[in-house]
Formats: C-alpha cells, structure tokens, sequence
C-alpha cells in the first residue's frame, strides 16, 4: 500500500505528521478537551486531584495590573521560574536561580533586572507566547533542583522527561538534556540532546542531537547512553494516569525530576512532536498498533498498563 | 473514518464534471475556452461641427473583405443621419445632415474578430496595377528603368525594390540609371513611389489606411503599402521601407488608396480611434449567440454580471486553488510558511507589483521591520501597541517606496499599497519570535518557504487559460473542493519527512 520512497519509513513504523493529526489526535484527543492542557494552571489543579506531584505553584499572575503583587508573591524566595499558562514549546520560561544586588541571575548565568522580568510577565499577560494569541496567565512556581543522575550529561539548566502515552498505555519515553547550544532549555528544536529510554528498566539507549545519532554529550563529553532513569516505575505510572486526569488517549507528558520531591508533571501535550522517534529509533506507529491490539484487560487499570507496556513495548 | 470524505469528494468532483459535460455536449460550450482568440473593439469618437452648410463625414470601417468577422456593431449619430456606403472593399459610414449648435457627438464601435492564423488573406492572387492618374509616359520610362529587377525572383524583387526605395538614386553609388529612376518619380509622395516601382516590377500591392493592432488610443491613421508576396499581403512601412513582421499586426480600415476619413462642409474639433483587446469576448460571441436563450445555465452565468465585476471574479475563482496549492505543498511537500494563507495574499498582491518587485519588497519590509522589532524589544512596549507600530511602520515604508517609485517611474512600487500590510506585520513579528526562539536559520528558511509558495500560486493564478477556464466553468470550484478534501485525507508521510527522518531509511527495518 505505501510506494516508492515511503516504504521504508512505513516499515519501520515511523509515525508522519499527517498521520498523527488526522488518525491519531484527530480520534484520540476530543477538540473540548485541549482547554485541560493547554492551560498549564487548570493541569496542576487537575494533577493535584489525581495525586499527581507538580512543581510547587507560588501565584499566578492573571491581570496587567496584578503584576505589581510580584513581589508579594515571590516573598524572600531566592529562587524561581515564571512561565506563560498556556506557552507551547518552552517559550516564554525564565528560570530564576538566585537574587543578587543589580537583578536576578537566570538558569543561563544572565543577569537581568526585576524591571526585565516584569516586562515579560506583561508580555505574557498580552498573550505573545500563547498558542493563539489570547490574552494569558503567568505561572510563578517553584524552581526545580535537578535529580543527580543526569548531572554528567547537561549543561545548564534541567533536563526533562517526555513520555507518549497512547490509550493510557505509555509507548516512548525520552529524556531531553540541555547543552550549550539549547542555552539550558530543554528543547529538542532548540538544540538540546534527546535520549531514548528502555520502557523496561528505564536506561537510555541512542540519542539524538539536531537529528544525528550521538554518543556523548557535546558539552560535558560524558556518555549518554546506559543511564538509568530514577524512579522510572512512578514516571510511567504518572503518564499513564494522564488519561484518567484528562480523558485524552493521545499526550506527550513531560516530567522533571526534582531531588527531594521526585518525579513532577510539568505539563501535558495534547500534539507531542515527532522527535522522539529519532531519540528512541524507533517508530510511534508501530507501538500504536501493538497497543491497538492488546487485549482489552490491559486497558484497565494505569498499573496494568504500565505493566503491559513494560512487557510488550 | 476515511470513507465519507472520500465520498464527499468524489461526489463533489463527480457533479462539476457533470455540469462540464452538460454544458459542453447540451449547451455547445467550447472545449478549450481559453483558445487565445481576441476580439478587438475598435472604437471611433468624434465631435463635428457645421461651418455655415451640412457637413458630410465619411469614415472607412472595419471590413469583411479585409479578413475580419464584425461581430457587432453601434452606431452614435445624434441628429444626423447615418449611412453604409460600400465602395470597392471598404465600408464607408457616412454621417449626414445638419449637426447640433454647439458640435455632434458622433460615435462607432465594432467588435472585430480576427480570423484563426493560416485561414487569413485572400486566396486569389491579384494582379498588379498602377496607382490612379499616373501617365502613360512615366509608366513607361519607370518599366525600363526597372527591367533588369523584373526578372529577378519575387522576393529578391521586393527587395531590391525596397533598396532603391530606403537609399534613393543617391545612395546607390552614382549608378546612372538609379539616378535616372530617382528623377522619374520625381513629385510622387512616398506611398505612391512605392505603389509604382512594385507595380513596374510586376508585384501587386496596395496602399492601405489603418491603425496598430495595439490597445491604446490614437487620433489619426497612418498609411502603409502592403506587397503581394505569393501567399499574403506584407505590410511595408513607408517610413523606413522595410517589411514589418507579421508578429505586428494591423487594423486596416480604407484599402485602395482612399482616407480613411474623408470630411466636407465641417469640421472635426476632436476625433480618436481606441482599440481595446478582450480575452473573452470569443465567449461573449458565444453569449451573444445564447443572450436570448432562457436556459438556467446561461441565465446563471457570470457573463451575466457587469464587465467591470467580472475582472475580480476571474481572480477570485483561482484563491480556492491556490488555497488548495498551499495545503499540497504543506501537507504533502511539507513547505514552512508563515500563516496558513499569508502566501495567497501575497501572491494576490505580486499581481500589482510584479514578482521581481513584489519579492523584493516583501523581503524589504522583513529586513527593515525584523531591525526595528529588535529595537522595539528594548523598549518594553506591550503586545498590542507593539504590533501598531510594526503596523505603522510597514505602512511607512509603503509610503517611502511609493514616493521612490513616482520620483524614478517605477509603477510598481506605488502598486505596494496593496501589499496585505496586516499580514506583513504579523510575518515580521513571527519572524522576530521564531528567530528569539529557535534560530536566525528557522526563520530564514521559514520566510523563503512563505515566498516560494507565493511563486507558485502567483504563477498559477496569473494563468489566463485556467482564469478562463474557471470563469466559464465556476462549477470546477466544486472540483477544487473534492481536492482540497482528498489532501485533507492524506494521511502519508510529508516528502519533506523523508529528510527528517532519513536515518530510519538507511537502516532498513
């Protein structure tokens, strides 16, 4: 059925964007449900009623003119990270490390004013970091530490978790390590490293940076692969819970890892990027498929999804 | 889940070649309606005056005879009478009788279709002859002197002819008897030098009044000779005695050495000829034909609506193709574009500035309004004044290329008002971000992805023959739709994912 030259890809079960739009998210994700992921703030409420661990919500900023209780709500905080509620792709983060005399250094090492950061959270309050344009929130949350076990392969900033969940069944999971050139962000597209991770037992296997295969980090030189991945049992077991959370059977759950407090949603995608089929080289398409035809008692509980995944993934 | 969209759009596809078909095998409509056959209208307004008896105008019209079809014809004689003389092959109008106090308003209109190439010119060769009130003697003297080009062949003759003609006794080295030939046409005017040289050297040919097959306006005619050459007439232009190419072509209106406009009695304070080319009058032919007809298809026909409304149909009926054009080269090709129909509008606009300028000012404004974004990033402005500043500035710079191009006569940088300058300054902003947040090379790529797919859908709806097509076929609108629904299903990989992700194509499994 597939010609010429998108057979290979067809065979190796690479998902396309065409497809994932019109026969995956399409199907999967209901138009009225968007609202749920797309604001950051209705997801942490969402988690918190699931018991889904989130990173600790300081305020939110919800009007022009509330920008002036910044202060009120950052207290004697010496660190923290302001994000837009409905920011796509990791624009609009700044992550706040610590205070100093002229400013507030950030992930990156810049020093910028409080002034600086107001104007951005306006800019985010006027909607130039939201997905349509509208008008938004800005999140002011706690900043996370970074778990120990990635230390050796990122540069800057905190390295997340990306696992695509597919009818509550987990099917790739990735872990995106900021280098130098993505400035600390964890974004593939920015330049950030994508490793792929075992469903199994949680150890990372091939990486991916601007899309070619890589061994060691670019940065720090250390190997990225064979790294396992703490807590991986409670990772899955979060991203499988996002479809009792929100009702949507197709999401890109992203996760951090904090120190003391362990795996944390950070947010869900209702179109996760095509990516990590690259990191993991493997294709989503034939895992959707393996999925579609599990035996519907896998379907039951996210423990016996999990569990399936981890077995037949 | 693919059915009823395939469905849909078979059907959809289904019902406009029907009407298609219909109309070509039920109703007579062409089949390639776009054939690039032109009907021409040739106009002629005049204001008379009387001066102190009737005046009597006579004006040559298209003719028949000459090679045309008149497809219609009006006649504005005021209060003057109004008559058809036919004099050898001309058609004369003859306006009579006493004109108004203050001048008549006297008028002519034609639509004039010209024949199909290979069909034209009379098929039976005319003999040669000497231009009216010529002497014996001359004649005479004018063949001896000419002998020696007669037995030449018939181009070489012509040649030859044209020669002497361009030169004259002068140029021609002193010979004695190009000198003496010179002499004997002595006192003859240009036209009718070379009407009788050609008519000594047995080639028949014609002195015809006319105008340039042009669209413009003039307010005379010009004479020209035109040469039998064995298969047509030639045009020979008196003023440099050369054989015009028959890509130039011509409206002949008086044939046989008369004026062409010819006036006694009074006098003309202002007279013009206009030539107006229309594409689809070959369609108007047809509608004329069908104008009385009561069948719905020809009552509901955008021939129906005024011509000046029909300019912006021809137009509108291709956006839903290259709508359609830019879902293919997203989907499927997998082209970046700023904005989904950011491309259409641009394309629309190069329609006014050409696409060299058009691209080049589009690339302009990007460049100059990505400078100032940056700027404007310094000084904090929130996101709605923002975005009226880029507006103003943009706008700003339409107004600097508009002053340029009056300054230096280049039209179309004054056509950059139609620029969509809304859309202009939503691409810089996107721009701006995409270049903040993923890279100088994203955005660049990005912008040359939004041009070459205004390119493309400039070129395709600049396309006359599909304009056409669409405007006697609106229902090929359903069509478009069956295909825009069928690209909507396409669910394959992009091409552009066969780059992305080549490393699973090399491995194999």
């Amino acid at each position: 059925m597939m010609a010429g030259p998108f057979r290979g890809l067809y065979e190796a079960g690479i998902l396309g964007i065409n497809n994932r739009n019109a026969e995956i998210i399409m199907v999967q994700n209901p138009r009225s449900l968007f609202p749920l992921v797309d604001n950051k703030v209705t997801t942490k409420k969402l988690a918190a009623l699931g018991d889904i661990p989130t990173p600790e919500l300081y305020g939110v900023i919800i009007k022009h003119g509330d920008v002036r209780q910044f202060d009120s709500i950052i207290k004697d905080r010496k660190s923290f990270v302001v994000k837009p509620a409905r920011g796509s792709g990791g624009s609009g983060i700044v992550l706040v490390k610590e205070k100093v005399k002229t400013g507030l250094v950030t992930e990156s090492g810049k020093t910028i004013t409080v002034p600086d950061l107001l104007y951005h959270i306006r800019d985010i309050l006027s909607g130039i970091f939201s997905l349509g344009g509208q008008d938004d929130h800005a999140i002011i949350e706690a900043l996370i530490h970074p778990d120990k076990a990635f230390t050796a392969v990122t540069y800057r900033g905190v390295p997340d978790i990306r696992v695509v969940v597919y009818r509550g069944v987990p099917i790739m999971a990735m872990v995106r390590l900021p280098t130098a050139a993505s400035d600390g962000k964890a974004n593939l597209h920015g330049g950030a490293i994508g490793a792929g991770i075992d469903l199994n037992n949680g150890l990372t296997i091939t990486a991916v940076h601007k899309s070619v295969i890589v061994t060691h980090h670019p940065d720090t030189g250390n190997p990225v692969s064979g790294i396992q991945v703490p807590h991986w049992e409670k990772i899955l077991l979060m991203a499988a819970r996002s479809l009792e959370m929100t009702g949507l059977g197709y999401v890109g759950a992203d996760m951090v890892i904090d120190r003391d407090r362990g795996p944390l949603l950070l947010e869900l995608n209702a179109r996760p990027g095509l990516a990590i089929q690259m990191a993991n080289k493997a294709g989503l398409l034939k895992r959707i498929r393996q999925v579609d035809e599990a035996p519907e008692d896998t379907f039951a509980t996210p423990e016996s999804r999990v569990e399936w995944a981890r077995q037949n993934v | 889940m693919k059915r009823p969209a395939l469905v849909a759009a078979l059907a959809l596809i289904v019902i406009s070649l029907f009407i298609v078909v219909y109309r070509i095998v039920s109703l007579g409509y062409p089949l390639t309606p776009a054939e690039p056959d032109y009907v021409w209208t040739f106009r002629f307004d005049g204001m008379l005056h009387g001066t102190g008896r009737d005046p009597l105008f006579l004006l040559s019209l298209p003719s028949q005879e000459h090679g045309q079809i008149i497809l219609e014809e009006f006649i504005g004689s005021g209060t003057m009478n109004f008559n058809l003389l036919r004099e050898y092959d001309n058609r004369i109008g003859v306006w009579s009788g006493k004109p108004n106090q203050g001048g008549e308003y006297i008028s002519y209109r034609a639509s004039v279709l010209f024949q199909h190439k290979g069909t034209d010119g009379p098929v039976v060769p005319p003999r040669s002859s000497y231009p009216y009130g010529v002497t014996e003697e001359s004649i005479a003297r004018i063949e001896k002197l000419t002998g020696q080009w007669r037995a030449m062949n018939l181009s070489t003759r012509i040649q030859a002819v044209l020669g002497f003609a361009r030169a004259g006794g002068a140029g021609s080295g002193n010979d004695a008897r190009l000198l003496e030939l010179d002499e004997a046409l002595e006192g003859y005017d240009d036209i009718t030098r070379l009407q009788l040289l050609l008519a000594a050297v047995n080639v028949p040919a014609r002195s015809v009044e006319g105008v340039d097959l042009i669209q413009g306006i003039v307010s005379t005619t010009f004479p020209w000779v035109e040469a039998w050459t064995g298969q047509n007439w030639e045009h020979i232009d008196p003023e440099r005695m050369e054989i015009v190419s028959s890509a130039r072509t011509f409206l002949p209106l008086s044939v046989g050495g008369m004026s062409a406009v010819r006036i006694s009695g009074g006098k003309l304070s202002m007279k013009r000829f206009e030539l107006t080319r229309d594409v689809m009058s070959r369609w108007r032919v047809f509608f004329e034909r069908t104008s009385r007809s009561d069948r719905l298809l020809d009552v509901w026909s955008l021939f129906r609506i005024p011509p000046e409304f029909q300019q912006t149909f021809r137009i509108l009926l291709l956006v839903p193709l290259g709508a359609l054009l830019i879902a293919l080269l997203r989907n499927i090709v997998g082209f970046q574009t700023f904005g989904i129909f950011m491309p259409v509008l641009m394309a629309l606009a190069f329609r006014n500035t050409g696409l060299v300028y058009g691209l080049a000012i589009f690339a302009a404004i990007i460049f100059i309004g990505y400078l100032a974004r940056r700027y404007l990033n310094r000084m904090r402005l929130l996101l709605v004044p923002r975005m009226s500043v880029l507006v103003t500035l943009v706008i700003f710079c339409f107004l600097v290329l508009a002053l340029a191009g009056n300054r230096f006569g280049l039209t179309q940088f004054m056509a950059v008002g139609l620029l969509p300058f809304v859309i202009l300054a939503m691409t810089i902003e996107r721009f701006f971000v995409v270049v903040e947040e993923h890279s100088m090379r994203d955005a660049l790529e990005t912008a040359v992805g939004s041009a070459a797919v205004s390119v493309i859908t400039y070129l395709i709806i600049q396309w006359e023959v599909l304009q056409i097509t669409f405007f006697v076929y609106p229902e090929l609108l359903l069509f478009v739709m069956g295909l825009q629904i069928l690209a909507g299903r396409y669910t394959g990989y992009r091409l552009s994912e066969l780059i992305r992700f080549r490393s699973f194509r090399s491995t194999g499994q």
